[in-house]
């Protein structure tokens, strides 16, 4: 793993835990300089507990925090020079709009003449689209403009670091995916170190230059969307991504070393030339095939020589409007695939189909362990 | 239709209940009143047909001309006494209430606890040995003695109510204070302390009627000089006889300050806390 010189975030060996919850639990991070970093995990990871000892808002029992490279053990969240933007949005209810985003402008340590302040408030308002809306007391406005101020009290000023928790989660659909977009073309934002926590794949993929994924208290796994998205580290970080998830069947390693099915209803060559190399893998060994749902069609032609092929049954169509799920019955397992709309159209349930997959889409992975761990990928 | 009389009944009956309780519970401020009204030559008469005059309140007010009680130096007393409880138990109480809230230190809970059992003791408990000690250290019969013993009175009460209300304050909001770069001080000041302001109103004014109506430290602690209205009314039963219509007229006099107290704070008292400040 390549590692920059000095990160402008890094975390090394951070443990907290509240009482007897262990929130986190030995985490290591990096995030570049003005890189656009997503922390992607289920609720009660710990990636707020990640943004907050960051932002020295939670002293953790051991580890270290350093930013640019210096160590802010006991350093206050004041002279730390990072901005946070609160899933809560933490607005102060007693005050104006205005008053919300000129908060950090009248503190001491980022103090700008009230002139200079206004100014800068109102382009930062105009950025956002807030600008109307500055004289209102924020109890009156909507969750979308509560956001958008609580976004605006992170931009306002210069910071070293931007941290936000889950700042899109509590939008409607239809706002959150205009937000998105905007977000990334804000130019502080381009500029900024930013760390962004969220529980929405979607979002991670779409916004992370780089992603990370954390599960109970740990970084599973660092890196691109492509990297991320073509080598799972382990089942839950390929579970995490995709919708619908990815197909993982259980089964086991044959003596020629292929892939059996648990009831040992199908076959697949797990070392046909296309296919990625296998490690050392026993026979009868535990394992999980996976297979993301858009990499399966329907009928062989289309994949072309050297295409796996399997043979099932439909389960159930779903229209998910141009493209379809089709729920596929293997034996005992299911499978689910999306296809053109088109190529659904005459299936109805037990009808006969043929699934081809490429080889080199298919993950194999270690089975889950039998205290639910997720299992490794076994693939290169 | 059966239903509908039935309600109504039981709605009637309810009003009867009510009227009955409040004529049971105004009963004595009546009779307090008449009492007041009353010429003391007709003070032992029970009929209700009498020449009302204000004599009463003239002599109670005017500084005891005739009765050599200084009436209006116990208001000024307990006015003083009062609102200086009040007002150090808020200096003192409010950052320990927000510690409280904030943060689980070493015996924390134990201190809480000393605290509100202040509360439960009754004050003749340790009234003799605080009697000694203020004679021994000079505090007998001074502001000073009298404000510092009423701790015992507001001090729990601000710290616990106001520790709840710093507990549902979220912490985020100073947090967000903090990376705005305010500093732990300043974050209490600008955000934590305005947002409760309602219940520093709410609890200011409980606090000043218990320190207002407190009988027994006045009573044991004081003399002349910090006398209170609440010993000082009584003053006026001594001698050769009771003059209860005078002690009815200082009584009445002595619930004006936390009557006016509760009207002027009265829309602080029904607001709500930080509305719209967080949304769950």
């Amino acid at each position: 793993m390549r590692t920059a010189p000095t990160a402008a975030i890094s975390l090394r060996g951070i443990h907290k835990s509240y009482g007897k919850n262990i929130a986190l639990d030995g985490l290591d991070l990096d995030v570049a300089e003005g890189e656009f970093f997503c922390l992607l995990g289920p609720s009660g990871a710990g990636k707020t507990t990640t943004l907050k000892t960051v932002a020295g808002l939670e002293e953790p029992r051991a580890g270290t925090v350093s930013l640019d490279g210096t160590d802010m053990t006991g350093v206050e969240p004041y002279d730390r020079g990072v901005a946070m933007c609160f899933e809560s949005y933490a607005l102060y209810p007693h005050r104006s709009a205005y008053d919300n985003l000129a908060s950090p402008l009248r503190s001491p340590r980022y103090k700008l003449p009230a002139a200079e302040a206004r100014e800068r408030v109102g382009a930062v308002a105009d950025l956002l689209g807030i600008g109307a809306l500055l004289e209102r007391p924020v109890g009156r406005l909507s969750n979308g403009q509560r956001q958008r101020v609580a976004l605006g009290r992170v931009l306002v000023r210069p910071a070293r670091a931007f941290l936000l928790d889950e700042p899109l989660s509590h939008l409607d659909a239809k706002l959150r995916q205009a937000m998105r977009a905007e977000l990334k073309a804000i130019g502080a934002v381009r500029r900024t170190t930013t760390l962004y926590v969220t529980h929405d794949s979607v979002e991670a993929l779409a916004l992370g230059d780089r992603i990370g994924v954390i599960r109970e208290g740990r970084i599973v796994q660092t890196g691109t969307r492509e990297e991320i998205w073509h080598q799972p580290y382990d089942t839950f970080v390929a579970r995490s991504f995709g919708r619908p998830r990815i197909n993982l069947l259980p089964g086991t390693v044959t003596a020629d070393g292929a892939f059996m099915s648990a009831d040992r209803f199908f076959e697949i060559p797990l070392t046909s030339p296309a296919a990625p190399p296998v490690r050392s893998v026993a026979p009868g060994t535990a394992v999980q095939i996976g297979v993301r749902p858009r990499d399966l069609s329907l009928g062989s032609p289309a994949l072309g020589p050297g295409a796996i092929e399997l043979v099932g049954s439909v389960y159930i169509t779903e229209v998910l409007g141009r493209a379809t799920e089709v729920t596929v019955r293997l034996g005992g397992q299911h499978l689910s695939l999306v296809v053109p709309r088109a190529d659904a159209a005459g299936l109805r349930p037990d009808t006969p189909v043929r699934l081809t997959v490429r080889p080199e889409s298919l993950l194999l992975f270690a089975a889950d362990d039998a205290e639910g761990r997720p299992g490794r990928r076994i693939t290169e | 239709m059966k239903r509908g009389v039935r309600g109504k009944l039981i709605a009637v009956a309810a009003d009867g209940a009510l009227i009955l309780y409040f004529v049971f519970a105004l009963f004595p401020i009546a009779w307090m009143i008449i009492l007041s009204l009353k010429p003391a030559n007709e003070l032992f008469s029970t009929y209700f047909s009498f020449t009302p005059t204000l004599d009463s309140y003239q002599t109670v007010l005017g500084a005891g001309s005739d009765e050599g009680v200084p009436f209006l130096r116990f208001f000024v007393n307990s006015l003083v006494v009062s609102l200086g409880a009040v007002g150090l138990s808020l200096v003192i109480g409010l950052p320990a209430a927000y510690a409280a809230a904030r943060w689980r230190f070493r015996g924390s809970e134990n201190l809480m606890f000393t605290l509100l059992s202040f509360r439960f003791a009754p004050e003749l408990t340790v009234i003799i040995p605080l009697f000694v000690l203020y004679q021994q250290l000079g505090l007998f019969d001074t502001y000073l003695g009298m404000i510092w013993v009423l701790q015992l009175v507001t001090l729990p009460l601000i710290v616990w109510i106001m520790r709840s209300y710093f507990s549902d304050l979220s912490p985020e909001l100073e947090q967000a204070a903090l990376l705005d770069g305010y500093t732990r001080k300043q974050a209490f000041f600008k955000v934590a302390l305005p947002l409760v302001k309602p219940g520093i109103a709410a609890v200011s004014l409980l606090a000043f009627i218990f320190a207002w109506n407190n009988f027994v430290f006045p009573l044991i602690l004081t003399s002349s000089e910090a006398q209170t209205v609440t010993v000082g009314a009584l003053s006026f039963l001594g001698g050769d006889r009771p003059k209860y219509n005078l002690t009815a007229a200082a009584a009445l006099v002595s619930v004006i300050p936390p009557l006016l107290l509760a009207l002027t704070i009265q829309r602080y008292l029904v607001r709500g806390l930080s509305f719209g400040a967080v949304k769950s």
